[in-house]
């Protein structure tokens, strides 16, 4: 259980360290990157909660969301339609989506619990 | 157990990208704004600073045609300077040539001296005044040489000037009062060519002198220094 933690701590000391630097017309990308493994993670958490919560799913998911945001700017970016907005724009509503079922559902859980003590 | 502890090791990879990603994107974010974290108040400093530069560029350029409005001017006075110190200059130069002219200064310089003597044998002891120099004799030859460009003309080393007198005074002449007897040394400078052909012209002033009794010596010299003209005339 502590492994997912650990693995974790390590890739954030990893990026702490990493000294070389993306130029700034990749900037777009990082942040799209990011988002998308954000929403990944929460959707395969609100998915552990819902009970359907399917590994191979998930980690398709992580790194396909990841693969498909970066190219879907790489074309905005080529096209010169800022694409990669598209891209923030689902993936946020996707984020609190799944942030607000999360949250419904430990909501529920909690007033069960409390309804039984 | 393996299956899960299989999971774990997805899972956490999973985790480490993206710790990874997270740090690295906070990082570089931190970065750029670092970069370009420019504030409203830095912004006004700019402004205001720029606005000092600008202030004080004006005042230069207004200060730098000030000197150089200056500079023309100074420039302007010196030339006019230069210009007066040529001026007197050229006017000192004048002045010396005029005082040459006049006799005031002593004047040195290639010329001729011709001598007047009276005849040395007189045959006729009634007709002795026509073998002496009289003054007409030396004003022929004062005329000759002032006519032929002579610059100064002495008699016996007595400057002559342009308000001198020569009147003839028993057996003596006078110039401007002062007696002089023969043989009479008659210095001029000028051309010495020019001035002895001047006399030697057939029929000229030498023939004439030659015609009258008188002996002529006509020399040209290398040098003649002759003396200023020190006292007033008329007393």
């Amino acid at each position: 259980m502590w492994l997912p933690f650990i693995g974790f701590i390590i890739g954030v000391i990893l990026g702490l360290l990493t000294d070389w630097r993306i130029p700034d017309e990749y900037s777009s990308y990082l942040s799209i990157a990011v988002l998308a493994a954000f929403d990944t993670l929460i959707g395969g958490i609100r998915a552990h909660l819902q009970n359907v919560y399917d590994e191979n799913v998930f980690l398709t998911g992580f790194f396909f969301n990841i693969i498909l945001a970066a190219s879907l700017a790489f074309l905005g970016v080529h096209l010169g339609v800022d694409l990669y907005l598209a891209a923030v724009f689902a993936f946020g509503v996707r984020l609190f989506q799944n942030i607000a079922v999360i949250r419904r559902i430990w909501l529920a859980k909690w007033m069960e619990k409390r309804q039984k003590s | 157990m393996k299956k899960i502890r299989g999971n774990d090791v997805i899972l956490s990879f999973v985790c480490l990208v993206l710790g990874f990603m997270l740090s690295f994107s906070y990082q570089y974010t931190k970065d750029q704004a670092t970069k370009r974290n420019i504030t409203d108040r830095q912004w006004q400093k700019e402004y205001e600073y720029r606005q000092m530069l600008i202030h004080a560029q004006k005042e230069n350029r207004k200060l730098k045609e000030e000197l150089m409005k200056k500079q023309e001017k100074v420039r302007q006075i010196e030339t006019s300077l230069a210009n007066k110190k040529a001026a007197y200059v050229d006017l000192v130069k004048e002045a010396e040539q005029l005082r040459m002219y006049v006799g005031k200064v002593k004047v040195k310089g290639k010329g001729v001296e011709v001598t007047l003597a009276d005849a040395s044998y007189i045959p006729n002891e009634q007709n002795a005044t026509n073998y002496i120099v009289h003054e007409q004799h030396v004003f022929a030859v004062v005329h000759e040489l002032l006519i032929s460009g002579a610059e100064a003309i002495a008699i016996n080393g007595q400057r002559i000037s342009h308000r001198s007198y020569i009147v003839c005074n028993g057996p003596v002449i006078e110039v401007d009062g002062v007696q002089h007897a023969a043989p009479f040394v008659i210095s001029a400078i000028g051309d010495p060519n020019v001035l002895t052909s001047a006399l030697n012209i057939a029929g000229g002033v030498k023939d004439q002198l030659v015609n009258d009794h008188v002996v002529v010596k006509i020399a040209s010299k290398e040098e003649i220094v002759l003396e200023p003209i020190f006292r007033t005339n008329h007393d």
